[in-house]
């Protein structure tokens, strides 16, 4: 409660007009101040134009990425090697679980405040790149500052946005259709092989159900990496240019097949279904113990391990293999404004290029990129988890087709309509062409 | 109790005296106190500028662009009404997720108040033990949007769950209620119902507010339990009720742990949970339309002060205030 004090005196009036001024100042001082701060920072952030004049200045450089714990104790362990060569760099690390690992990166980025080095993949690249967040990697790449030249030509370009390097791909990686070998073993059923086809593939699902009452595969009509692959064996393609690869028809096709697979109880209930849509290793369905075979990416299979006591197996999705790609499992991008973008690339460079380093890193974010160091890796290699990666990659590699381009901006909103429509479809509140109309519609403007 | 602080002309307040002129200025006792209140202040005057106040009028401009939160403020571009025209014209999930959070405010706060109120009336009672029971019922709602009570629930009502398993002892076959989208708000909407206890505890406090002399001239009169329910205990508890009736219908409309959890951040099965907020949130961090997600955060705002606005001015009906005078 204020003071009461007499309206009319003149003591009064001096002061309504006096007491209000300083008080406003006040305010409107602590409001430019907090208005400032963060530009200042921001601005400090991306006012400086590039490497550190003296190669022997202290470097602090931040990196940020997603995984798990063993993932992070490999990285840190790789970067350690680096300071140990170049002791005046150092570094901040952070990292965290896939989930919200872009939330939080998307946050960094809009405070001015973005880590010097970050993990990427191919949903977010091209929304990045094209907002200029990322470096240009084509001129190192070109003063040979930041070595391709052992990297399959696919797999460097698969991080090429709008004609620059965006990102250098951190690993190789291919579609997997991974099994539950224990189970088929047990039950004397066939493995399944790469190159069988759809109908073959659903055809051996029903069988696997009715012998063991297991749900012989994942229905992957909600899954835009099997959706890309069925495309591709079409003539089509997700996207081209900036457009949609693929027209409602096929969809409904691609729908259409899969409501056929579930007739005939080749997947499991439209539930336990959606458990397996999400993007989350342990929800997987082969792990799960809720259906013999998930789709997912080949480098995922020592985490899918990981979860679960069987044995699993890894082959191509089915139809014809070249209708996968060896693709960029993830990205090492620098943040375009970055105070120490020259060191950031030399990192990238060490973690790709290094023997010692390679070597550390293993197949944890996928086959090594450099095919030389990719050899002495699988020579070297103990562990039966990275053997079968490596062997499976190995043996796809030979039947690659070329890559597609990287998925344009709008491509997360794709990814989330498609599990949207798909989900309507396998819960019977929509047709297979219903829900591909509306998927398709939804994508238009996702995309626009 | 209105004539004590009627304004008096004749009476000089306390601090008066200090308010000459010719005190003011630099070096003054007034000025010297009015800047240690600054400097008491400036920590909370810091957080309303920074944390709250700059960041509203910030998103309210950002609600006009294009701003996608990659791209630096200097880039962004107005749009002008564009965000707002395709929210109410060219959206349909924008729609769809009113409806979902209509649905679950609407049956979830009613259900929540009277399973409070029901039990606040049960706790009531003088008997042994009542302090632990009012404890336990408490509990859940002490953890309100904890994430790990979140994961409770979608363990406990998946197939294989724990109620499926306890609806198999009694011969009924269970759903997979949270994968199921004709189930899963459903499900989201008995975990709210079941954190009841904070306003059970306001109900409580409420209850013991009530005279016992009405009472025991209620029942003089012959009015027998129900009727002393009716005309005594729910006029005199009607202040409390609205007060619990604005606070959780601004919860319910606001529910976003549980409906993120459940489903992964996706708002499925089939968009079945995509609650208001939850929208908001993929629209803004997943999708990277920042100036879209502010301008939902805005009508989202406005509509939530329409609504308490038209429960206060419907409050006069019904709202009984116990110094005698219905306001």
């Amino acid at each position: 409660m204020q003071p009461a004090t007499p309206p009319t005196t003149d003591t009064s009036a001096g002061r309504r007009h006096g007491a209000p001024l300083p008080r406003r100042r006040l305010l409107s001082g602590l409001l430019a101040v907090t208005v400032a701060a963060p530009l200042m920072f921001g601005a400090a952030a991306c006012g400086d134009d590039g490497g550190a004049a003296d190669p022997s200045d202290p470097v602090k450089l931040s990196i940020f990425w997603w995984g798990g714990d063993a993932r992070a104790k490999l990285t840190e362990d790789a970067l350690a090697l680096y300071t140990a060569k170049h002791p005046n760099v150092t570094f901040e690390t952070t990292w965290q679980a896939n989930q919200g690992y872009f939330d939080k990166l998307a946050t960094l980025t809009a405070g001015g405040n973005p880590p010097d080095l970050f993990q990427i993949d191919d949903n977010y690249l091209a929304e990045y790149a094209a907002r200029s967040t990322t470096l240009d990697l084509t001129p190192y790449q070109k003063s040979a500052k930041l070595d391709t030249s052992k990297f399959p030509e696919s797999l460097w370009q698969y991080g090429v946005v709008d004609g620059k390097l965006a990102g250098l791909a951190a690993g190789e990686n291919t579609q997997g259709l991974v099994y539950n070998k224990t189970l088929l073993i047990k039950n004397n059923l066939p493995e399944p092989t790469t190159g069988m086809t759809w109908e073959q593939h659903i055809a051996w699902a029903e069988q696997v159900t009715a012998a063991t009452r297991m749900p012989g595969t994942q229905d992957p009509s909600a899954d835009y990496k099997a959706l890309w692959v069925w495309l591709r064996q079409q003539g089509k393609d997700l996207y081209k240019g900036k457009e949609l690869g693929f027209s409602a028809e096929d969809v409904a096709k691609w729908f259409e097949l899969w409501k056929g697979a579930r007739d005939r109880r080749a997947t499991p209930s439209a539930d336990v279904i959606h458990e397996g849509n999400s993007s989350d290793v342990t929800k997987q369905l082969v792990v799960t113990g809720k259906a013999a075979t998930s789709w997912v990416w080949a480098n995922q299979m020592p985490d899918l391990k990981k979860n679960t006591k069987d044995e699993l197996g890894v082959i191509a999705y089915p139809g014809d293999p070249s209708a996968q790609w060896a693709r960029a499992s993830m990205y090492w991008s620098v943040f375009k404004g970055s105070k120490n973008r020259d060191v950031a690339v030399d990192v990238i460079n060490f973690l790709n290029n290094d023997p010692e380093a390679v070597k550390l890193l293993g197949t944890d974010r996928g086959l090594p990129s450099n095919l030389d160091l990719r050899r002495l890796v699988s020579d070297g290699t103990t562990d039966p988890a990275m053997k079968q990666s490596i062997a499976v990659e190995a043996e796809l590699t030979q039947k690659f087709g070329p890559s597609p381009q990287v998925p344009i901006k709008g491509h997360s909103k794709v990814k989330s309509e498609l599990i949207k429509a798909a989900e309507n479809a396998q819960y019977g509140r929509a047709t297979p062409a219903q829900a591909a109309a509306q998927f398709v519609e939804a994508c238009k403007s996702a995309i626009a | 109790m209105a004539l004590t602080t009627a304004p008096d002309p004749t009476r000089r307040g306390p601090g008066s005296g200090r308010a000459h002129p010719a005190r003011r200025g630099p070096g003054t006792i007034r000025h010297r106190e009015g800047l240690a209140a600054y400097v008491f202040l400036s920590p909370w005057l810091i957080g309303l500028m920074g944390v709250t106040a700059i960041p509203m009028l910030l998103s309210l401009y950002l609600s006009f662009t294009n701003y996608d939160i990659l791209t630096p403020f200097s880039e962004v571009e107005w749009v002008g009404l564009a965000n707002y025209e395709r929210m109410f014209t060219a959206d349909p999930s924008y729609w769809h997720a009113v409806r979902v959070t209509l649905t679950f405010a609407l049956i979830a706060v009613p259900l929540k108040l009277a399973a409070a109120l029901g039990v606040a009336l049960l706790l009531n009672r003088a008997w042994r033990g009542v302090g632990l029971f009012r404890g336990l019922f408490y509990l859940p709602s002490l953890l309100g949007g904890s994430v790990a009570l979140a994961i409770v629930w979608v363990n406990m009502f998946n197939r294989d769950g724990a109620f499926n398993s306890l609806l198999s002892l009694v011969g009924i076959e269970g759903r997979p209620w949270v994968n199921d989208p004709d189930w899963a708000l459903e499900t989201l909407m008995v975990l709210a119902i079941w954190q009841f206890g904070a306003p059970m505890v306001i109900f409580l406090a409420g209850l013991k507010q009530v005279p016992t002399e009405l009472y025991e001239a209620a029942s003089v009169d012959g009015a027998g339990r129900f009727r002393q329910f009716r005309n005594v205990t729910l006029p005199m508890l009607s202040p409390v009720i609205f007060f619990n009736l604005v606070l959780e219908t601004i919860n319910g409309f606001q529910g976003f742990t549980a409906a993120f959890v459940l489903s992964n951040g996706t708002g499925g099965p089939v968009d079945s949970t995509l609650m208001y907020t939850l929208n908001l949130y993929i629209t803004g961090f997943t999708e990277l339309q920042m100036g879209y997600a502010s301008a939902m955060a805005w009508v989202f705002l406005l509509a939530i002060a329409a609504i308490t606005a038209i429960f206060f001015s419907t409050g006069r009906f019904w709202v009984h205030y116990s110094d005698g005078e219905d306001r």
